[in-house]
């Protein structure tokens, strides 16, 4: 669903009058910009500061792994056979002191360690992904809606060809390609190459494959202000291409970014996750939570702490974010607002 | 050697390479107990076991066994099997000149259709007799020249490129025939008289032929009702069960033959009315199903080996529904003897992460125990001689004592390689660890990475530039006697056929494995065994493991047993409780 920007052309225009009555509170008389207006929204709303602050804990376990996992006195990658019952490849420890989620079966490495220093890739793979989206569809929606014509028609037209791209069969074949052009060959490669590799590619997938919505949208709002006074205004007053895109018409387009930011961030870490899941993301030694759900699926039941950890990182996390979006977006349009 | 099943060769190129498996030996295994090591056992033979096999205690008559499996068979025509799940599939349908029995847990070599053959007085010439008349499943009659017929058959290695070979090494004629679709009727090395006859011709003597007949390759094929590429999808059968339908790569039913006389056949057995075989499934859902034996699942059973996740279910009654047996199969890491030096292959033991490439790789002793020789248990002339030093399959590597070693032999730094599949985790992680267990004891370690579809071809390049881990990486016999292992493995011709441990090239030990080949079998097993200690003390292979066999039955299925030539669970005597 496109959200709709409602009352708010611009930073400069006042706002007081564009907030409907229910929302009096937060209405005060003085000029108030739109999203100082919907941060204070924002504020007031205890589900999205828990998830919030949920966040921020992910985001800090993810920073600060290597102190967690120095706390504990455990590495990632280390592994501890000696931990390992070599009749069965399960662990003989359960939870300990030492190790306070337990160790692998098979390779006994820490799984505290592995998931404090697992929430960095899904992190990093769709910060940087929902980054380079938000970038490049903004670049574009704007280009394109702004100038339209010719230019239009050619962004459009990759806007539309982008989406029609099948998101899966590119995501396995896309590290194969890179790892050939880069590499010259999958021989020869070692595992760090292949994960490192896998890693970006993971980062570039998710980026082309998801930047044509988000431009699609921007195209649409941008199309209905250009018409308004205050752009023509500044096309009389000689502001230059540049600053109109990016002065005028961006401050406009706050919202949709921030909302569209938003609900993507958890979608990439779901898509992270499952690739990885399927064997066509991240890959062993990178630790991830997607490569420990992967080889822990079939010790549901037998191991379940194996499993479930990183399932609840997720599931919490992704949770958290979901409804810190649905709450920017509810902050940001007064109209969706339940 | 016999190859294995897919998913058993998958987990052990996961190792590192492949598994080869391509000739002869095995026999006859007892389904072990679980703890303590696999019996070693003489080949036995019982040229005078008559039908019907003896009655199996506590068996019924009646019901209907489903078998699964996540691995596929490759194919059903009895000339193209070499693989074991649809080897020990076709002996429910294919009769063959003769049979491994299992009797105790051991398998004896037994007359089927023919006795066991008597040898001409120069070893060139078998001469087989039937044994009385047969039928297949359609009511006509089995012909002698139905026995020549498939053997001939054999040889269009074009039409059927899976199948066995050993015939082309050993029939008289055998590397120039080329079956009967281009190479016509005409062949040297088969030759029939009366109704009774069947005389093999050889080029060289071949002691154990009458252990490679049972092959289901050997089975009758009337070459009238032989439609070549089309008989994998319908073939005729002689034994107690028959073709009911068949959809390749999924499924299978049987229904009894009505033209099977119980009376003629010393190993078989008729006591369900109907067998489905389901392919496809996956195994650690379906291995659940199985122990969990709800309704229909109480008469089922998978024939992969049990997921270690699911072993720690496997308590109180549970237990009875895990069958173990033993697999004709040793696994190796392979050293390059032309490339490494002997005292470097020494440190090479000394310093190898036995225990932790075990437990990494996902081995349980369920599945595995640590080897210490060349031939695995189950083979005639397996003595469990006290090993050489680091040659246990066990032990965690003591690097600072290899690096002694290497730097007593000016060896420091050595560089050693070997490919291994980057795509897969387990192939991964297990080569990370001998890769930082070898640096630590000063080699110069390179893995070179490859995708898992070129590994086979790579592993399998004797030129290529690696001096460690080549294929086969492991060796199963198609019969359980030495000279399934040692004339295949070790000779200098073992190069060329891209099946050699450890690259040897020594005439010395060309003429020494040449003479004991040439021994009866009975004399021969002593001096396998004893060449099998001298070949290890080469320093040449690393040994790893003997895979065992380990699947989980259903509560209502009765008389499952491993059967040790094949690693798979012996379908002829089960039946519904």
């Amino acid at each position: 669903m496109e959200p709709v920007i409602t009352g708010t052309e611009t930073l400069t225009e006042p706002t007081v009058g564009t907030i409907p009555p229910s929302q009096g509170g937060a209405a005060v008389a003085t000029s108030k910009s739109p999203t100082r207006i919907a941060l204070q929204r924002l504020r007031d709303d205890k589900v999205a500061m828990i998830c919030f602050w949920i966040f921020v804990f992910f985001v800090l376990v993810a920073i600060f792994a290597p102190v967690l996992a120095g706390i504990e006195g455990q590495s990632p990658t280390e592994r501890n056979f000696d931990l390992i019952d070599r009749r069965t490849t399960f662990p003989i420890i359960g939870t300990t002191a030492e190790h306070w989620f337990g160790v692998e079966p098979r390779l006994g490495r820490d799984l505290f360690a592995r998931w404090v220093y697992g929430a960095r890739p899904s992190l990093i793979v769709a910060g940087s992904a929902t980054l380079l989206t938000t970038i490049i569809g903004v670049v574009v929606g704007l280009v394109a809606g702004y100038f339209g014509g010719w230019v239009d028609r050619v962004l459009s037209w990759l806007i539309d060809f982008f989406l029609s791209l099948p998101y899966l069969i590119f995501a396995i074949a896309f590290p194969a390609v890179i790892i050939s052009m880069v590499y010259g060959g999958n021989e020869g490669t070692t595992p760090e190459q292949v994960a490192k590799v896998r890693f970006i590619s993971l980062i570039t997938v998710l980026s082309i494959l998801g930047w044509a919505g988000l431009a699609r949208l921007i195209r649409g709002q941008v199309l209905s202000l250009r018409e308004r006074e205050f752009i023509s205004a500044a096309r009389v007053l000689g502001v230059p291409t540049r600053r109109v895109l990016f002065r005028e018409l961006l401050p406009n387009l706050i919202a949709p970014i921030v909302i569209s930011a938003s609900l993507s961030l958890p979608g990439y870490i779901v898509a992270e996750a499952g690739l990885t899941f399927l064997g066509v993301g991240l890959m062993d030694p990178t630790p991830s939570w997607g490569v420990t759900i992967a080889s822990a699926q079939n010790y549901y039941d037998s191991y379940p702490l194996y499993l479930w950890v990183p399932v609840l990182g997720i599931t919490i996390l992704v949770l958290a974010l979901s409804l810190l979006g649905d709450a920017v977006r509810d902050a940001f349009d007064p109209k969706t607002r339940r | 050697m016999r190859r294995l099943k897919t998913t058993v060769a998958i987990a052990a190129v996961a190792a590192m390479a492949v598994v080869g498996c391509s000739s002869p030996s095995t026999s006859t295994n007892e389904p072990g107990g679980g703890q303590g090591n696999i019996p070693g056992q003489e080949k036995t033979v019982d040229p005078d076991a008559k039908g019907p096999a003896p009655e199996v205690q506590g068996a019924k008559k009646g019901g209907t066994l489903t078998v699964y499996s996540q691995s596929t068979p490759n194919t059903m025509d009895p000339t193209d099997i070499y693989y074991v799940d649809s080897n020990e599939i076709s002996k429910l349908m294919i009769r063959t000149p003769t049979q491994l029995a299992i009797r105790n847990g051991k398998a004896v070599l037994v007359p089927d259709l023919t006795d066991l053959g008597t040898q001409s007085a120069d070893g060139l010439s078998w001469t087989f007799k039937t044994k009385g008349t047969f039928k297949y499943d359609d009511g006509s009659e089995v012909k002698i020249d139905d026995f020549a017929y498939a053997i001939k058959r054999s040889f269009a290695h074009d039409v059927f490129a899976n199948g066995p070979t050993y015939q082309m090494q050993y029939f008289k004629d055998g590397d120039k025939y080329k079956g009967p679709y281009t190479g016509g009727l005409d062949y040297a090395g088969v030759e029939t008289q009366g109704t009774d006859t069947l005389i093999i011709h050889l080029a060289k003597p071949f002691v154990d032929l009458p252990f490679y007949m049972t092959f289901p390759m050997f089975g009758p094929i009337p070459q009238a009702k032989d439609t070549k590429d089309n008989y994998k999808n319908k073939w005729l059968s002689t034994g107690p069960y028959m073709l009911d339908s068949y959809t390749p790569g999924t499924q299978l039913k049987l229904k009894k033959n009505p033209n099977w006389d119980a009376n003629t056949d010393p190993v078989r057995h008729q006591y369900v009315d109907a067998w489905d075989f389901k392919w496809g499934v996956d195994d650690v859902a379906n291995q659940k199903q199985v122990l969990a034996s709800v309704g229909a699942d109480a008469t089922s059973l998978n024939y992969g080996d049990i997921d270690a996740s699911l072993v720690p279910d496997l308590t109180g009654a549970k237990k009875s529904q895990l069958v173990q047996g033993d697999s004709p199969c040793t696994i190796v890491l392979q050293l390059d003897a032309r490339k490494i030096p002997l005292e470097v292959r020494k440190a090479i033991a000394k310093a190898y992460p036995s225990d932790q490439i075990y437990t990494a790789g996902g081995l349980t002793d369920l599945t595995a125990e640590p080897a210490s020789t060349i031939m695995p248990p189950s083979v005639a002339g397996y003595k469990k001689y006290t090993p050489h030093p680091d040659l246990t399959g066990t032990g965690k590597g003591d690097p600072e004592a290899a690096k002694k070693m290497l730097e007593a032999a000016g060896k420091l730094g050595f560089e050693l390689s070997y490919y291994y599949d980057n795509t897969k985790p387990l192939p991964q992680q297990t080569s990370q660890i001998r890769k930082e267990a070898l640096e630590k004891a000063g080699f110069v370690v390179k893995p070179i990475g490859v995708a898992t579809a070129e590994l086979r071809s790579k592993v399998g390049d004797y030129d290529a530039p690696v001096n460690m881990g080549q294929s086969p990486a492991g060796w199963c016999s198609d019969w359980p006697t030495g000279s399934s292992w040692f004339p295949v493995l070790f000779q200098t011709h073992s190069i060329a056929d891209g099946s050699s441990w450890g690259m040897l090239s020594d005439p010395a030990l060309d003429k020494e494995i040449d003479d004991v080949s040439k021994l009866p079998a009975d004399q021969a097993a002593k001096k396998w065994a004893e060449l099998d200690e001298k070949i290890m003390g080469m320093y040449i292979v690393i040994p790893r493991y003997y895979n065992k066999m380990a699947v989980v039955v259903g509560t209502g299925v009765g008389g499952a047993e491993g059967d040790g030539t094949m690693g798979m669970p012996f379908f002829l005597n089960m039946f519904v409780k």
